[in-house]
C-alpha cells in the first residue's frame, strides 16, 4: 500500500478516535449541559440507537431486512416490567429481570432465525417473518390482561435508583459499547462473512461456511442485544407498551438506519438520534408536517441514495471507499496435506444412475460415472444436455431425483453444499462468483474460513494460503492486485480469482464450470496449465465442462461426452476425438 | 349457518382487499407498501363525494381512477427505479404511505369520518337474518375475480402481462413493451385498492390509517397466493374460514393475528405457497 493511502488510513483512524472520545465526553458532561426535557428525549433516542445498530447490522451489513427488531425489544422490555411489577423490585429480582430481558428474546430470536433462515428459504421470506413477531408479540401484549397491562400497558413499578443523568449516562455508555463492539466486530475476519452474505449468500456455502447458521446465530445474538435495550428502556422510561413492540415501531428503526446509513456503524446511530429528538422537539409545532417530512425524506433516500446520508459524508472524508479492502497483505504458502497417494486406485467419486427431473422433464437419466485421484475428466456435449445440472447435483445433495452419489465413501444424498465442501468438493460456477464489496485477500481469506476459524476481534494482514493457490494468485498477477476492491477487477480476473478461491479450500474434487469462458488465448493457457500442475502434481480430482473441444484435449486425461441427458462416451481423449458418435452428436444428427 | 356466510363473507373482503396487491405482486415481482396507504384514499374518496352530495356508489369508479391515478406516478417516480432492489422497493413505498397518510390527516383531520352506508339493513337469509352489505361483498369479490380471470384470458393487455410474468427477458425480446405492462399493471393494482377502500368504509371507520391493518393481513395472502388469482381466493377462503373459527372460538385477538401466523407457517412447509408451477 502507497504512503499516502495509509495517511489517508491512519486520518480516518484518528477521526474515529476523536469521535469516540467526543462522545464518550458528550456522555459524562451532557447531563450537566442540557435541559431536563433535552436529558429524557436523548437518553431514549440512545437506546433506540442501540436497536438501530443491531437492524444495520443484520440489514445493512447481512442483507437481510428485518422489521422484528421491534419485537425482541418488546420482550425484553416486557419481561423487565412484568418482573418489576408482579414480583418486586428487589435487587435480587432486578438481576432476574435483567437475565430474562436477555434470555426471553435470545430464545425467541433463536426460533425466529430457525424459522426465518431453512436452507433454500427466500429472502423475502426472512422479512416476512419478521413482520408476523411483531405483530403477534403486540396482539399477546394486548390480550395479556392484567399481566401485561393490555392495551394501557405497564406502568408505577419500581425501577433501578437512578436519577435522569444517571439514566442518560448509562444509556451513553451502553450505546457505546454496543457501538464499539460493532465496530470491531463488521472490520475484523469473521464480521467480513456478513458482506460476504450479503454479496453472495451461494458462494458462502460452496466454501463451505453454512449461511443460514450465520444467520440464525446473528439473529439469536441481536435479539438478546435488543432485550437488553428494552430492559434498558423499561427501566429509564417507566412504562411499557403495547406500541413499542409493534411493527410499526420496526419500520421506525429501519427508516433511521436507512436515512442515516446503512453498512455503516455510526451512520445508523446519529440518524437514530437526530430524528428521534427533533420529531420530539419538533412535532408539538409541526406534528403532521414533521412526519411527511420524514417520509418523503425516505422515500427520496430509498431510491436516490441507498446508502444514506453516512454515503455521503464518506465521499468526502479522506479513504473513501478503500476502507472496505484491508491492509497490505503477505501471503505465505503453507504446506498443506496434497497427493494422498494410497488413494490412486480408488475412486475418490462414484455416481450411480443419477438421474434428475424437473416435473415430467427428465434432465439426467441414468448417470454411472467414476472419478479417482489425479484424474482430469472433461465433460462434453451440445447445449441443454446436462452438464451443468450434473455438477448442481455433484455440489448440492438436495438437487437429485434419483440415483446414488459417494464422495469418498460417503453418500452425499441430501447434503447442503456446505456439507459437500466438507467432503473435498470444490466448485466453480458459469459466470464468477465471488464478493464484489470485498477486497480480493478478504475473498481468499474467507476460502480458508472453514479451516482457520476467522477472529471476531483482530484484522489478520496475513494471507495463508496454500501453495497452489499461491501459486494460481503469481501465475495470474492477482498477487499484485491483494488490496483491490474486487468490484475493480476484469473478468478474467474475477475467473482467476474464483479459482484461486476454490483450490484455497484445498479439495480433492474440483468441478468447473467453463472456467476459461470469455477469457484470451494467454489466460486460457494460463488456467491450463494450472489445472494440469493440480491433477498431475498434486494428485487432484477435476471435472470440467467446457465447449472449447482444443482446450479440453490438450490438458484432459479422459473425456465424458453427454447427450440428451444421457452419458454416450466415456474413454480417452484419442478415443472420444475419433469417435463418429461425437461427431454426429455435435453436427446434431445423433440418434442415441 | 351464520358461521359459514361469516366465513364466505370474510374471504370475499380478503380477496377484495388483497386482489390490488395481487395484480402488482404477480406481474411486476414488488411489493406496493403502500397498499394500506391507497385503501385509505379510497375510504376517503367516499368522503367526498358524500361532501358532493351524490351517493356513495359513484365513490367506486371515483376511487378507481383516483387510485389508479396515483399508481400511475407512484409506478414513473417511485418503484420504476427500484425494480432490480425488490426490498427497497417495500422500503419506498412504506415510506409513501406515510407520505399519504400525513397528506390526508393535513387536508381532512386526523378524526373519523362519517359516510354514509352503500347498502345497509339485513336480510333473511336460509332462516337467519343477515347483513345485506356483507352478502354483498361476495358478489363484489366474485365481480373483481371474473374481472381478472377476463382481462388475463380475454384481452391483449393480459396476454402481454401473462408473458411479462413467465419471462420478462423473453417477453421483451418478442417486442411487448414490458415498460408500458408494467405501469398499467401497477395502475390496475392501486385502482383495485382505491376500489376496495371504498367497500371497506362500510366495515371499518374511516381514519387516515385505516388500510394500516389491513395491510400485513393482504401482504401475507398474496405471499401464499403467488401470482394466481386462483390461489388468491383458495388462500382467502381456508385463510379467512381460520381466522373467523378462531375468533368464534377462541378469542377475537388471536383470530385478529391467524391468517399472518397460518401464513408464515404454511411458507415455511412449502416456500411457494398455494402457486402450482
Amino acid at each position: 500500500m502507497s504512503d499516502a493511502a495509509l495517511r489517508r488510513l491512519n486520518l480516518r483512524a484518528t477521526l474515529l478516535a476523536i469521535l469516540g472520545a467526543g462522545a464518550l465526553l458528550a456522555v459524562i458532561f451532557g447531563p450537566a449541559v442540557f435541559d431536563r426535557f433535552t436529558i429524557n428525549v436523548l437518553t431514549r433516542s440512545m437506546i433506540y440507537a442501540m436497536l438501530a445498530v443491531t437492524v444495520d447490522l443484520l440489514w445493512g451489513f447481512t442483507g437481510v431486512l428485518t422489521f422484528g427488531q421491534a419485537a425482541f425489544f418488546g420482550l425484553g422490555a416486557y419481561a423487565t416490567a412484568m418482573v418489576l411489577t408482579h414480583i418486586g423490585a428487589s435487587p435480587a429480582l432486578m438481576v432476574l429481570a435483567f437475565v430474562l430481558a436477555f434470555l426471553v428474546p435470545l430464545l425467541v430470536g433463536l426460533i425466529v432465525g430457525w424459522l426465518s433462515f431453512g436452507y433454500k428459504a427466500t429472502p423475502l421470506y426472512a422479512t416476512v417473518i419478521s413482520l408476523v413477531v411483531p405483530i403477534v408479540i403486540t396482539q399477546l401484549a394486548f390480550s395479556g390482561g392484567h399481566w401485561t397491562g393490555s392495551s394501557s400497558g405497564l406502568v408505577g413499578y419500581g425501577t433501578l435508583p437512578l436519577s435522569l443523568k444517571g439514566y442518560f449516562r448509562l444509556s451513553g455508555i451502553c450505546l457505546l459499547i454496543v457501538a464499539t463492539a460493532a465496530f470491531i466486530f463488521v472490520r475484523s475476519d469473521a464480521g467480513k462473512i456478513l458482506v460476504a452474505i450479503r454479496d453472495n449468500e451461494a458462494r458462502c456455502a460452496y466454501l463451505g461456511l453454512n449461511p443460514e447458521r450465520i444467520k440464525i446465530l446473528l439473529t439469536t445474538v441481536l435479539a438478546g442485544v435488543a432485550g437488553i435495550a428494552g430492559f434498558l428502556f423499561a427501566n429509564a422510561t417507566g412504562v411499557v407498551a403495547p406500541e413499542n413492540t409493534g411493527f410499526v415501531f420496526g419500520t421506525e428503526l429501519v427508516i433511521w438506519t436507512a436515512l442515516g446509513g446503512r453498512g455503516t456503524i455510526i451512520g445508523p446511530i446519529f440518524g437514530t438520534i437526530g430524528i428521534d429528538y427533533l420529531s420530539a422537539t419538533l412535532s408539538g409545532e409541526l406534528p403532521f408536517l414533521w412526519n411527511l417530512i420524514i417520509g418523503a425524506l425516505f422515500v427520496i433516500m430509498i431510491i436516490l441514495l441507498p446508502n444514506g446520508l453516512a454515503a455521503l459524508v464518506d465521499r468526502f472524508l479522506p479513504g473513501g471507499k478503500r476502507s472496505q479492502a484491508s491492509g497490505a497483505a503477505a501471503i505465505f504458502g503453507n504446506e498443506a496435506a496434497s497427493a494422498e497417494g494410497s488413494f490412486k486406485e480408488k475412486p475418490l467419486l462414484q455416481v450411480k444412475d443419477l438421474s434428475k427431473s424437473y416435473g415430467s422433464l427428465n434432465v439426467l437419466k441414468g448417470l454411472d460415472l467414476d472419478v479417482r485421484p489425479g484424474e482430469l475428466v472433461s465433460l462434453v456435449g451440445p447445449n441443454g444436455a446436462g452438464k451443468t445440472t450434473v455438477m448442481r447435483c455433484l455440489s448440492d445433495g438436495t438437487e437429485m431425483t434419483g440415483g446414488t452419489i459417494v464422495m469418498a465413501d460417503r453418500n452425499v444424498a441430501g447434503l447442503t453444499p456446505n456439507e459437500i465442501v466438507a467432503l473435498g468438493v470444490g466448485r466453480k460456477f458459469q459466470v464468477a462468483s465471488v464478493f464484489d464489496s470485498l477486497s480480493v485477500a478478504d475473498c481468499l481469506r474467507l476460502a480458508r474460513a472453514k479451516r482457520l476459524s476467522p477472529s471476531p476481534l483482530r484484522r489478520s494482514s496475513e494471507l495463508d494460503l496454500p501453495p497452489a493457490a499461491a501459486d494460481i494468485l503469481k501465475l495470474t498477477g492477482l498477487d499484485r492486485l491483494l488490496d483491490q476492491p474486487v468490484s475493480l477487477l476484469s473478468h478474467g480476473m474475477k475467473q482467476s480469482l474464483e479459482l484461486a478461491m476454490v483450490v484455497t479450500l484445498e479439495p480433492r474434487l474440483i468441478l468447473l464450470d467453463e472456467p476459461t469462458a470469455g477469457l484470451t488465448k494467454t489466460e486460457r493457457t494460463t488456467i491450463g496449465n494450472i489445472l494440469q500442475k493440480l491433477t498431475r502434481e498434486l494428485g487432484l480430482a477435476i471435472i470440467l465442462v467446457e465447449h472449447d473441444l482444443d482446450f479440453v484435449r490438450q490438458i484432459s486425461s479422459r473425456i465424458v461426452v453427454l447427450h440428451q441427458g444421457r452419458l454416450v462416451l466415456d474413454g480417452t481423449v484419442e478415443d472420444v476425438i475419433n469417435s463418429d458418435v461425437v461427431k454426429s452428436v455435435y453436427s446434431g444428427g445423433a440418434h442415441v | 349457518m351464520i358461521i359459514l356466510l361469516d366465513i364466505i363473507t370474510t374471504a370475499a373482503i380478503l380477496f377484495i382487499v388483497a386482489a390490488g396487491l395481487l395484480a402488482i405482486f404477480g406481474v411486476l415481482k414488488i411489493i406496493n407498501f403502500a397498499h394500506g396507504a391507497w385503501l385509505t384514499v379510497g375510504g376517503y374518496c367516499t368522503v367526498v363525494t358524500t361532501a358532493w352530495g351524490i351517493s356513495p356508489w359513484f365513490a367506486l369508479p371515483f376511487a378507481f381512477i383516483v387510485g389508479a391515478a396515483l399508481g400511475a406516478l407512484t409506478e414513473l417516480f417511485i418503484v420504476r427505479p427500484l425494480y432490480r432492489r425488490p426490498l427497497d422497493a417495500i422500503l419506498a413505498t412504506w415510506g409513501l404511505s406515510i407520505v399519504i397518510g400525513q397528506l390526508i390527516t393535513l387536508w381532512f383531520g386526523r378524526d373519523m369520518q362519517m359516510v354514509p352506508n352503500l347498502l345497509s339493513g339485513t336480510i333473511e337469509f336460509f332462516g337467519v337474518s343477515y347483513s345485506v352489505y356483507r352478502l354483498f361483498t361476495v358478489v363484489a369479490a366474485l365481480v373483481i375475480g371474473l374481472a381478472f380471470a377476463f382481462l388475463l384470458d380475454g384481452t391483449r393487455l393480459g396476454l402481454s402481462a401473462r408473458a411479462v410474468i413467465m419471462n420478462e427477458t423473453l417477453a421483451r425480446a418478442l417486442g411487448i413493451d414490458t415498460a408500458k405492462v408494467r405501469l398499467a399493471t401497477f395502475m390496475i393494482g392501486t385502482g383495485l385498492a382505491g376500489l376496495a377502500g371504498v367497500l371497506l368504509t362500510p366495515l371499518t371507520s374511516v381514519d387516515p390509517n385505516m388500510g394500516v391493518g389491513w395491510l400485513i393481513g393482504a401482504f401475507m395472502l398474496v405471499m401464499v397466493a403467488g401470482s394466481s388469482f386462483g390461489s388468491l381466493a383458495l388462500a382467502c377462503l381456508v385463510f379467512g374460514g381460520a381466522q373467523v373459527l378462531v375468533s368464534t372460538f377462541v378469542s377475537p385477538i388471536f383470530g385478529s393475528i391467524t391468517v399472518a401466523l397460518l401464513c408464515a407457517l404454511v411458507l415455511r412447509v412449502s416456500p411457494k405457497g398455494f402457486a402450482r408451477e
